[in-house]
Formats: C-alpha cells, sequence, structure tokens
C-alpha cells in the first residue's frame, strides 16, 4: 500500500470548506464550493483565469470572508474567519508577489510579525540572524544566498520563494498554500521547490498548490481539484485521474470533461 | 524508505523541460532532492558565501548601510564640512564657519529641523504623509505660548503642547486609515484647518512668553560651542533609531510601507502601524515647536508655514523614500543638517536671500536623482 493512500486515509482532515459561496456584487466568484484537506496532503488547485482559484485562495487563508459557506479547521467550526484567526492555526499563503518585503533582510521577513525581542520590544537581531542562517543553510539550498541581512530585493526570484517558505516551515505552519509558486522560477528553482513540497509533506505539512502548469502540479500533488467559472469541477486522487483528462477539466471546462470520459480528447 | 511518499520519491521529479538539469547538477541540487529529512552528503551552506576577510565583511556592512540611503548622505555630509573647515582655514574672515557665533546658530536651527524630519520621515516609511506638520507646528508653539504666558508651569504647557500635537496627527491618521482617505488629501485639507484654527485661537498678532531661566536651561542652554537644543536632537534621535531599527515597532513600520499585502498576510494591522506612525509624528512636531517658543519667545501665526515641505525635504536628502518603506533615522538627521549647513554657507559668503532656495532646491532634485539610482540598484 502507497503510503500516500495511507495518509489520505488516515490523515486528519485539517481544513474543511462547506458550500462557500462569495460574491462581488452581482458577480457570483464562488459558488457552492466544498472541499476537504487532509494532514499531510499535497493538493493541486487548478483552472484557468478567473476561474476562481485566487478568490478561493483568500478564502483559505481567510484574508476574504464567504458570505455563505463554514469553514472548518480540524472538524470545528471557525465563527468568525479572518486572517488572525487563520494565522493562529496554522495557515500560511505565500502569494506570488506579496509575501515578502523587498526593501527589509532576509532575518527581518522571516521573523516579521513574530519578532525575537527583550521585555522592551528591543529586537535580538543577532540571535534572529543566527536562527534566520541556519534555517536557510537547513530547509532552503538555493544558491547565492550570502547573508542572512541581505535585503529582499536583491534575491532572484527563486530565492524570494525560498525564504517565504523557510519563514513558514520554520514557524511550524500546519496548513501552506502557495499562489504560483513556480512562475517566476527557473527550472532548478523549481524543482527544488516541488521537492521542497514533498519533504514538508512527509513532515506532516499539507500544502495547496495553485498553478496553470499541470506538469508541475501532476508530478507532486496526491490530489487535484480544478475550479470552472467559480465551481468545482473536479476533486480527484492522482491515481484515479491523468495528465490529459486534467488538461481537458482546465482547458474547456465540463464540457471537456465529459469528451474526455467519453474517451474523445479534445481535437 | 519508508518516509519517502507515494509513487513519486525525490528523485523522479523531473521538472517539465528540465532535460538540462541533471548535466549541471552540483552539491545544491543533489541536496534538495533529498526529502524525507535524509542527510545529503555535502550541502551548501550560508557559511560558504559569507565574508571571510575584514575587508569583505566591511564591504558587506557598507552595502547594508547604502541599502537604507544612510551612505550617500553621509558621505556628501561629511566632504561638504571638510571643504567648509578648509575654507575656514585658508580664509578665518571671510567665511567664519568654526566661529562660536555660527555653530550657535547651527545648533539651533538644525535640530528643531531634524526633530521634525524624523517625525515626517517615519510616517514616510509607513507610507503615508502629513502636510499639515507645519500648521500642526505652529498650532503647538502657539498652545505652548499662551498656556506658559497664561503662567502656567512649563511642564503644563508643555504637556498641553504635546497633547495637542499627537491629537492633530492622531485625527489625521484615523481618517486616513479608517476612511481610506488618501493621506495627501486628509492632511492637505487639515493644514488650511489648522492654521485657521491658529488665527481663530490666537488672532493675527504674535504670542508672546519669556521663558524663565530653567525653561531656557532646560530647552536652549548655551554649552559653549553648541546649544542645548543638540542635547534634545541627540536624545530624540537615539529614542527613535531604537525604535525604527531596533525595536518590533519598527519593523512593522517598514514592512507596512514596503508591502502593505506581506505585512496584512502576517496578520501585521497596517491601520494601527500607521496611526501610531501619525502619533510619532505628533510627538516630534510638538517637541519641535516647543523648542523654537522657548528660543524665540514670540510665535507669529505663519511661523510653521512651510515646515512640512522643508521636512519632507530633509527626509528625500537623506534617503527616505517616498513611496515608503526604505530610510533611516540617521538619514534624517543628515538629511536636515545638509539642508541648512548649505543655507549657511550661502550666508556666511554673503549670498542674497533668494539664492538659498535656489540652491536648497537644487539640493533636493539631486537627492531625489541619487535615491532613484539607489532604488534601481535595490531591485
Amino acid at each position: 500500500m502507497s503510503p500516500t493512500a495511507t495518509a489520505e486515509r488516515t490523515g486528519e482532515v485539517l481544513l474543511e470548506l462547506s458550500g462557500i459561496t462569495k460574491r462581488y456584487g452581482a458577480n457570483t466568484v464562488l459558488d457552492d464550493v466544498s472541499f476537504k484537506i487532509h494532514q499531510g496532503e499535497v493538493v493541486g488547485l487548478l483552472g484557468d483565469n478567473g476561474a476562481g482559484k485566487s478568490t478561493l485562495v483568500k478564502t483559505m487563508s481567510g484574508v476574504v470572508t464567504a458570505e455563505e459557506g463554514d469553514y472548518l479547521w480540524r472538524g470545528e467550526k471557525l465563527g468568525t474567519v479572518n486572517r488572525q484567526e487563520t494565522e493562529k492555526r496554522g495557515v500560511e499563503t505565500i502569494f506570488q508577489d506579496s509575501a515578502l518585503v523587498p526593501s527589509m533582510t532576509i532575518t527581518r521577513n522571516i521573523f516579521m510579525g513574530r519578532e525575537l525581542t527583550n521585555a522592551l520590544g528591543l529586537l535580538k537581531l543577532r540571535k534572529m540572524d543566527g536562527i534566520a542562517a541556519q534555517i536557510l543553510d537547513s530547509v532552503v539550498t538555493i544558491e547565492g544566498i550570502k547573508s542572512p541581512r541581505q535585503l529582499v530585493g536583491s534575491l532572484s526570484g527563486g530565492q524570494q520563494q525560498a525564504v517565504a517558505i523557510a519563514r513558514a516551515v520554520h514557524f511550524k505552519r500546519s496548513l501552506l498554500i502557495l499562489d504560483e509558486p513556480t512562475s517566476a522560477l527557473a527550472v532548478r528553482a523549481t524543482e527544488a521547490l516541488l521537492n521542497y513540497l514533498l519533504q514538508l509533506k512527509s513532515e506532516g505539512v499539507s500544502s495547496v498548490l495553485v498553478t496553470h502548469n499541470l506538469h508541475h502540479a501532476f508530478q507532486i500533488c496526491d490530489r487535484h481539484i480544478v475550479m470552472n467559472h467559480g465551481r468545482k469541477i473536479l476533486d480527484v486522487r492522482r491515481e484515479d485521474t491523468s495528465v490529459e483528462e486534467l488538461t481537458a477539466a482546465v482547458v474547456e471546462g465540463p464540457e471537456g470533461l465529459r469528451r474526455h470520459r467519453e474517451g474523445k480528447p479534445l481535437a | 524508505m519508508s518516509e519517502r511518499s507515494g509513487q513519486v520519491t525525490a528523485e523522479s521529479v523531473p521538472v517539465a523541460g528540465g532535460a538540462a538539469v541533471e548535466d549541471d547538477a552540483t552539491d545544491s541540487t543533489s541536496a534538495t532532492s533529498a526529502p524525507g529529512g535524509s542527510a545529503p552528503t555535502r550541502k551548501r551552506t550560508l557559511a560558504d558565501s559569507a565574508p571571510a576577510t575584514t575587508a569583505e565583511r566591511l564591504t558587506e556592512r557598507l552595502r547594508q548601510v547604502r541599502g537604507r540611503g544612510a551612505l550617500e548622505i553621509g558621505l556628501v555630509f561629511v566632504l561638504v564640512q571638510l571643504g567648509c573647515v578648509i575654507y575656514y582655514l585658508v580664509d578665518p574672515v571671510g567665511f567664519p564657519y568654526l566661529e562660536k557665533s555660527n555653530f550657535n546658530v547651527l545648533s539651533q536651527s538644525i535640530p528643531v529641523l531634524a526633530i521634525l524630519a524624523i517625525g515626517a520621515g517615519v510616517l514616510i516609511i509607513a507610507g503615508e504623509f502629513d502636510l499639515s506638520l507645519g500648521a500642526n507646528f505652529t498650532f503647538c508653539a502657539l498652545v505652548f505660548t499662551r498656556w506658559y504666558a497664561d503662567g502656567a508651569s512649563a511642564w503644563a504647557a508643555g504637556g498641553m503642547a504635546l497633547l495637542t500635537g499627537i491629537a492633530i496627527a492622531l485625527v489625521n491618521g484615523i481618517l486616513t486609515t479608517k476612511a481610506r482617505i488618501p493621506s495627501f488629501i486628509v492632511t492637505l485639507g487639515m493644514m488650511l484647518f489648522w492654521e485657521g484654527a491658529a488665527l481663530f485661537y490666537n488672532g493675527t498678532t504674535a504670542a508672546l512668553m519669556v521663558p524663565s531661566e530653567t525653561v531656557k536651561q532646560v530647552f536652549t542652554a548655551d554649552l559653549g560651542f553648541f546649544r542645548g537644543q543638540v542635547l534634545w536632537l541627540l536624545g530624540v534621535g537615539v529614542l527613535f533609531w531604537l525604535l525604527v531599527h531596533r525595536h518590533r515597532l519598527g519593523n512593522h513600520i517598514f514592512a507596512v510601507g514596503g508591502n502593505p499585502a506581506a505585512a496584512r498576510a502576517i496578520s501585521i494591522n497596517p491601520d494601527r502601524v500607521k496611526i501610531i506612525a501619525f502619533g510619532i509624528l505628533g510627538l516630534c512636531v510638538a517637541l519641535a515647536a516647543v523648542l523654537t517658543a522657548v528660543r524665540t519667545g514670540s510665535v507669529q501665526p505663519g511661523t510653521g508655514r512651510g515646515m512640512e515641505l522643508k521636512a519632507i525635504a530633509a527626509t528625500v536628502v537623506g534617503g527616505v523614500a517616498l513611496s515608503g518603506g526604505r530610510g533611516s533615522v540617521l538619514g534624517m538627521v543628515l538629511g536636515a543638517a545638509l539642508i541648512l549647513t548649505v543655507q549657511d554657507i550661502l550666508l556666511l559668503g554673503g549670498a542674497p536671500g533668494f539664492y538659498l532656495d535656489l540652491f536648497v532646491g537644487l539640493i533636493i532634485v539631486a537627492a531625489a536623482l541619487f535615491n532613484r539610482m539607489i532604488e534601481g540598484r535595490a531591485k
């Protein structure tokens, strides 16, 4: 039996969204979306532009509150869903560009909002630098980072992602949401990142990978959720699907999915 | 191998189109392709590329200072001072720079502008402006003078001035963050409001006071070459250097100004941080107003007019990015000092009044150009 399957069957349900509906004015961007994410699971969230991926990410991370539907964490319904509540539970979102502050050092970014201070609130910079160096050494192996006191703005896209991930890992987040993490990365950095998600998984951390790149998603995700015009049209484990089916669902929506299942792949 | 996850093992993660990766696989890639915590054979660490020699460490240190924008201004400041000293040594009569009288003037004007620049600069780092700084300054100076002249103790008058300054700034902060009106507009309106309020409160005549010897000693003591205001600047400078560069709050101020979305994602409340930054500005404005009131003993209703632009100019000269998120307290102080030193040089050289603004204007534009170049490189 594959360990993945075991994890999925025995893994506790970490996050459950149930009947989530979100409207912007007359525009329904999420329409009755429900799914579960288990502990230690890597879930691919796929869909074309405008499918509702970003809003779903914001809902999961607590930045956006849905009009209808429930947010359950480890089976317990959250009364109010906001960033403070989800942050407390260990949800961390790594947005494509906005996870870090370019004008600050790596150390200050890693400890942003969770600074180590003395009783007066003064920063323990030396200690934080030391820990940051350790984190960067132990979890992220992206070349070219010289010192934790480098400004993040001077790093490449891959290095910045690495720092954001290092931060999430150090603070023992339980659910990592990565919004298009590979779009700015070079090939090798992408490989490192994907491997890194697998490493996290083995440590029991769940992640949601939002991506346009089906190949990246298919390689490492245990399960795939495909969104189309605000609806979930596919929620399937890797064993039960193929890159072709996912492609059909993402590109052509429910229609393409139906045709694929009837054995008539898209032209 | 039991920790390996599913069918996908680490080695089986070739990135689509990434065949070239294997060709130049270095120790770093072999390290990354070992998930599940298995120990890599050779791992590239920070220590490998960390500065080893003193020279390298110094370069690294300089680069960090540059990143905050204080290096260029520091160099320019030192050069200007050197030039002045040399000029003085050559021609002490024609250019009395290193004289007690000159330093007395400088040490009274620089601290006031520098303290204002610190207030304006901290707020700019947080991503907001306060154009009502000058009007706030006038109002605080009037409050202090009137209370003191009416027989209140210096403590009470000073306390009232501080409360006034902080309250005026906090109103700006709350309107900016809670009502979501750009601070530029809010504080532009408030500038006119408080200018009018100063006339309403005091009329068009000057408010007068005669500070006691103790008050003079506390705020503007004659320390030989320098005046007491320099000590106030030193205190305020160290305090805010600690707060901005060495305190949790400072970290949040940079974060909020540098990338509000990132700050929010990490559950820092940008509104709260910005309101605090407005409060800091109010505190600085009130203190600068008290220093000025004690020195002059008379406050005109137009005393602070244009002060907001001078303070903002000083921060720009000192390397603060107007877009927020970048700057240093040392830079702000040096920026104020440089602007006033250049004014002083022109005065000593006997330049007519209108020359002053001409040169100060040039310095500001040149400083902005410098900043632009630094920012370009930082990105």
